[in-house]
């Protein structure tokens, strides 16, 4: 099959100039056979089971990239939430199933392990409210360890009760690790409607319907898409951008199916989806910030940029739809302020704001993802910001999500330094006024119209 | 269905010096250990137990090859693999002869040929193809190897990327 000077120089100038790659390469392990009413004996499977089939996922990983001349930048691991083989045990104290996480993940070589999970969203098992009651130690403890945990869904409604322990769960774990800039919290995430094959940090895990193993990717490129934009130049209308950001979606996205496969073939497992999601990085053109920049506003946050990313959403969800049977996962764009440095500076700039943010989620964005808050943010108003964005999430039939990060003894404006990936924070104002009255009322909002489908 | 694990629980418990456990049983490290430390021997029926291959599950086996429409539908032993060697440097007398050679010398055949050249700078483009049996890695290395920071930059593809991007 012949190709043409043009496709090639395309293909190379995405992976060298524009920053194309690979965002992660996710094993998924089924774990549910390792519950055992003896909590020693569950870490001791668990941890077993991860290393003999997490073994190799490093080393083929990298043998990938090395043959297609992709890079894959993250190898992780998904497993089935904690709290589901956490049960028979009846233990209070589940740190230790975390450790015995922690230690698989650092055995086998893989930057994070998801799975520390609980699904709430109707109410708490034992084992769910040992998980809840874990997870701020288990997090100041591991360095691999990421939470996540459900608190609502279409069908179910609002746990308003899940969502004010996960409040007090996000000042705990801020508080824990106060010490190293509440780092934990970059690790805790909850969701409305959590998809079961996620592939991304911190929510990845694997839901009931998953096979025993699983290979998932996520793919990222916002800087093939900014710079295909680029070319596109100003004066085209946004059909054309709309056309434009599908053509450059189909490309990243069938890289990351060919990826996917292959490594599912070397590693021997099931190939389970794509995640097309524009996932920036703090280097500089990694930026979704940017694309919606050259898009049409002036700063991020400005009047039009909710619309501007409803199109770059649905535009990137339609060229992956066309590239792959096996779109999955999240699927969106993320707008992780701390992790985009055209995000950054636009929350510099006074552009962007907790409000605007939340209003850009309800288009398909993932969510409020690694919003850094004044440390002295009362566990309402977390329970508040939580809340809103699950209704959100609940109303539109979506996946929401929140990553929060209490900052201690910072306020709104300032700068956090989260390091490496996590890039830099900007102190954001939640604002002065409580909404201590619905924390208080407690209970569930019970699931909308929308939820009753049948 | 054979026991999924066995765990150091499983091993104190046991009565007798020696463990019959099953092939795709997976013993624990700590299990292990302190079968050793015990002296108790852990074997299955057919010898000593040894680390199984991982079993990925009942779908795993027909999952690599579950999208037969994508531009690829299976791997061909006997067919031949393609290559995409991009060269970019500066100009200078030999470079295409020092690349065909190393080419001819890894066994790939050269099926087409594009060059540019603008401002002293050239810009090569090889399609190649790597008869069956031939080492696409060993290829790669070998030319990536080639030229240096004030030569030019070889880089070696598989085509199969350029199939998945550019083809429908």
């Amino acid at each position: 099959m012949a190709f043409t000077d043009q496709e090639i120089l395309e293909t190379i100038r995405m992976v060298e100039l524009e920053t194309l790659d690979i965002r992660t390469t996710t094993l998924g392990i089924n774990l549910l056979d390792c519950a055992d009413p003896d909590l020693e004996s569950t870490c001791e499977k668990v941890y077993s089971k991860i290393v003999h089939h997490g073994r190799d996922l490093v080393a083929i990983a990298e043998s990938i990239a090395a043959d297609y001349g992709v890079p894959i930048v993250n190898k992780r691991i998904a497993v089935t939430p904690a709290a589901w083989i956490a049960g028979p045990c009846g233990e209070e104290n589940l740190v230790p199933l975390a450790r015995a996480m922690d230690a698989a993940a650092d055995a086998v070589g893989v930057d994070y392990i998801g799975g520390f999970t609980a699904y709430v969203h109707k109410g708490f098992t034992r084992a769910d409210a040992a998980l809840f009651d874990s997870i701020a130690p288990a997090l100041a403890e591991t360095d691999h360890v990421c939470a996540s945990v459900n608190l609502a869904s279409t069908r179910a409604g609002i746990n308003m009760d899940a969502v004010v322990r996960f409040a007090e769960v996000v000042a705990r774990t801020a508080e824990l690790t106060a010490d190293r800039g509440a780092i934990g919290c970059a690790k805790l995430v909850c969701f409305a409607n959590a998809v079961e094959d996620n592939p991304f940090v911190a929510g990845a895990h694997i839901g009931p319907g998953e096979p025993e193993t699983v290979l998932n990717v996520g793919v990222s490129g916002p800087g093939a898409v900014r710079s295909a934009l680029e070319r596109l130049g100003p004066d085209a209308d946004l059909l054309a951008v709309a056309e434009t950001i599908k053509r450059t979606a189909f490309k990243v996205t069938r890289m990351g199916e060919l990826v996917g496969r292959e490594a599912a073939r070397r590693l021997g497992t099931s190939f389970g989806i794509v995640d097309v999601s524009l996932a920036p990085t703090p280097a500089v053109g990694d930026s979704v910030s940017d694309i919606l920049e050259l898009m049409g506003v002036d700063r991020t946050g400005a009047p039009g940029t909710t619309a501007l990313l409803a199109l770059l959403v649905d535009a990137v969800k339609k060229g992956g739809a066309m590239a792959s049977s096996s779109v999955g996962g999240l699927s969106g764009a993320f707008i992780p302020v701390s992790e985009d440095a055209g995000m950054i500076a636009a929350a510099a700039d006074g552009a962007l704001s907790l409000a605007k943010l939340e209003a850009m989620t309800s288009v398909c964005s993932v969510g409020l993802d690694m919003i850094a808050v004044p440390g002295d943010t009362p566990t309402a108003t977390i329970a508040g910001i939580v809340a809103d964005e699950m209704a959100i999430g609940v109303i539109n039939q979506k996946t929401t999500a929140v990553r929060l990060m209490p900052i201690p003894g910072r306020g709104p404006g300032e700068t956090v330094e989260l390091g490496g990936l996590l890039g830099t924070a900007i102190v954001q104002d939640p604002g002065a006024f409580s909404c201590r009255g619905l924390v208080e009322r407690a209970g569930r909002v019970p699931a909308p119209l929308q939820g009753y489908r049948n | 269905m054979p026991r999924r694990f066995l765990t150091v629980e499983d091993v104190h418990r046991a009565r007798g010096r020696e463990i019959v456990v099953d092939e795709a049983t997976v013993v624990t490290p700590q299990a292990l250990r302190a079968a050793q430390e015990a002296g108790v021997a852990i074997r299955t029926p057919a010898g000593p137990w040894r680390e199984p291959p991982p079993d990925r599950g009942p779908d795993a086996a027909r999952a690599a090859y579950a999208l037969p429409h994508l531009p690829e539908p299976r791997e061909d032993a006997l067919a031949a693999t393609g290559v995409v060697v991009t060269v970019v440097g500066k100009n200078r007398r030999g470079v295409l002869a020092e690349l065909t050679a190393a080419l001819a010398e890894a066994g790939a055949n050269v099926h087409d040929i594009s060059q540019r050249l603008i401002e002293g700078y050239f810009h090569l483009i090889l399609t190649v193809e790597l008869p069956p049996g031939e080492d696409f890695g060993a290829l790669k290395s070998r030319l990536e190897c080639m030229g240096g920071p004030d030569d030019y930059v070889v880089r070696v593809v598989h085509e199969r990327v350029f199939r998945f991007m550019h083809r429908v």
